[in-house]
């Protein structure tokens, strides 16, 4: 799963909305205080806000863990997404067997503009710029990748110089190749 | 309530609630509509902390201070109307004659006269009857309640000695039998509720 999946998107909504309901019970009781009105707040507002807790917790461990990942292997059916445009980035992916193709989307159109293969990484350009995600990556065949969390390879980089420049050569080449169409 | 005295919890909590509730409000709508449940980085966390956990730990803590105070009002009691207006009435008419009556008519009681009687001291006299309270709350609303409303325990003397039972003028007026009122032997109402019932209502059926 990928930081702010639509799963993780959709617990923090939720999480706000019970927030939400808290304060609107709070508010009745102030304004108006009745049996009713305090019943529903003293006992309904802490289980409200208990399961909102327990779902940022949720996310916040699942963001934690993913940006500090140190190689786990995620396996990508066809077709699967494995990031879209535009998410916020917190790993990098080595391809293990299969292929992924990369799609640019525009204007609601996706164009392919690459394939690759066992042996290349992708995912790595907004870890280190800490822009979102600048295309869509799809599993073309059945793919297996080691995933790496941000914070891992930023301090890959950090200790084996020989690495980051070829990595920030990719990086380049790739940027250029996107400016250029 | 009283007219020549502010009560500071409900003063200042009723006024830092509401200014945590505003707060809260606002801090959720703009992480909702600004980050639209996308959360990276320490600022739209913060944001959403607050706003979901400790605005409303702490709305739930001073809400809570300020239940506890206000449910021990006379207009809360009488916020379940259908069984305890009656009773309200009847306390709040100088002419009834009845000892709630009589202690509200001449403030012997200042404030929350219901609350003031029906309680017992110690240590979780108010705790106990907060939640039977609640207790009772839920029958209301969820309409499982009996009428005629009826006390769950015998009216207890010492509800009525925690402000008599030290008074020179009561000791030496019951000096004969006192000490059977105070085991319990004989209480308050055998002799009292002849002339003046605690309540005089027409108990609902
Ligand atoms: C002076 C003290 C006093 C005050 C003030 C008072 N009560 Fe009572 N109440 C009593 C006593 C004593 C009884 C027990 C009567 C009995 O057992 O015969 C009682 C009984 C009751 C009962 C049980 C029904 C019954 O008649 O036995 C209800 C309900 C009740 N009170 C509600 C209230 C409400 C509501 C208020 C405030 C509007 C209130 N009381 C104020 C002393 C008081
Ligand atoms: C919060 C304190 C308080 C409680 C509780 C209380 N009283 Fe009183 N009551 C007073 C005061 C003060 C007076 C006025 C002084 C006096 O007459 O001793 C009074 C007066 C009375 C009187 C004389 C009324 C009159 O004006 O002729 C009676 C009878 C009486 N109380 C009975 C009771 C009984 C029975 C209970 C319990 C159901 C009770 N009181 C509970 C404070 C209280
Ligand atoms: C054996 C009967 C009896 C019992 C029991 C009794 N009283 Fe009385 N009480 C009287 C009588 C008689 C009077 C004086 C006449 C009157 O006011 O009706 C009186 C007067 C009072 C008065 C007004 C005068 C005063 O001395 O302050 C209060 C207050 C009072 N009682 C409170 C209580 C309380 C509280 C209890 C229970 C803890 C109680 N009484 C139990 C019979 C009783």
């Amino acid at each position: 799963m990928e930081l702010n999946s639509p799963l993780s998107k959709r617990l923090l909504i939720a999480a706000q909305v019970l927030a939400l309901i808290v304060y609107a019970a709070a508010l009745q009781f102030l304004i108006h205080t009745t049996g009713g009105t305090l019943f529903v707040f003293t006992t309904a507002a802490p289980v409200l806000i208990a399961v909102a807790m327990i779902m940022l917790g949720g996310v916040l461990v699942h963001h934690y863990r993913r940006s500090h990942s140190l190689f786990v292997f995620a396996t990508f059916e066809p077709g699967q997404i494995v990031f879209r445009q535009g998410d916020e980035g917190d790993c990098a992916y080595f391809i293990h067997s299969g292929e992924v193709e990369v799609l640019q989307e525009e204007g609601g159109k996706q164009k392919p503009v690459a394939v690759l293969g066992k042996g290349e990484y992708f995912g790595e350009a907004s870890l280190i710029g800490s822009a979102p995600r600048n295309a869509t990556v799809r599993a073309a065949s059945r793919t297996r990748a080691a995933v790496l969390g941000k914070d891992n390879f930023l301090t890959l980089l950090s200790l084996m110089p020989a690495t980051q420049e070829d990595v920030m050569q990719r990086v380049k080449e790739r940027a250029m190749k996107q400016a250029a169409r | 309530m009283n007219v020549f005295q502010q009560d500071p919890v409900d003063y200042y909590g009723s006024r830092f609630l509401a200014v945590l509730i505003v707060a809260g409000i606002a801090l959720v709508l703009y992480s909702l509509i600004r980050y639209r449940g996308r959360a990276a980085g320490p600022v739209p966390w913060g944001v959403l902390l607050a706003g979901v956990a400790v605005l409303p730990i702490l709305v739930t803590s001073a809400g809570t201070v300020l239940a506890l105070q206000r449910a021990e009002r006379v207009e809360f009691c009488a916020s379940c109307h259908l069984t305890m207006k009656p009773f309200v009435d009847d306390m709040k008419n100088p002419k009834s004659g009845s000892l709630a009556s009589l202690h509200y008519a001449n403030r012997y009681i200042a404030d929350n006269q219901c609350y003031v009687c029906h309680t017992s001291y110690g240590l979780f006299g108010t705790f106990e009857a907060k939640k039977e309270g609640l207790h009772d709350v839920f029958a209301y609303y969820t309409r499982s309640f009996h009428l005629p409303v009826k006390l769950k325990h015998p009216y207890p003397n010492g509800d009525c000695l925690k402000c008599h039972g030290e008074s020179v003028k009561w000791l030496a007026s019951h000096a004969d039998f006192k000490d059977q009122v105070f085991s319990g032997e004989l209480s308050c109402l055998q002799c009292h509720a002849v002339k003046t019932p605690a309540h005089s209502v027409a108990l609902l059926k």
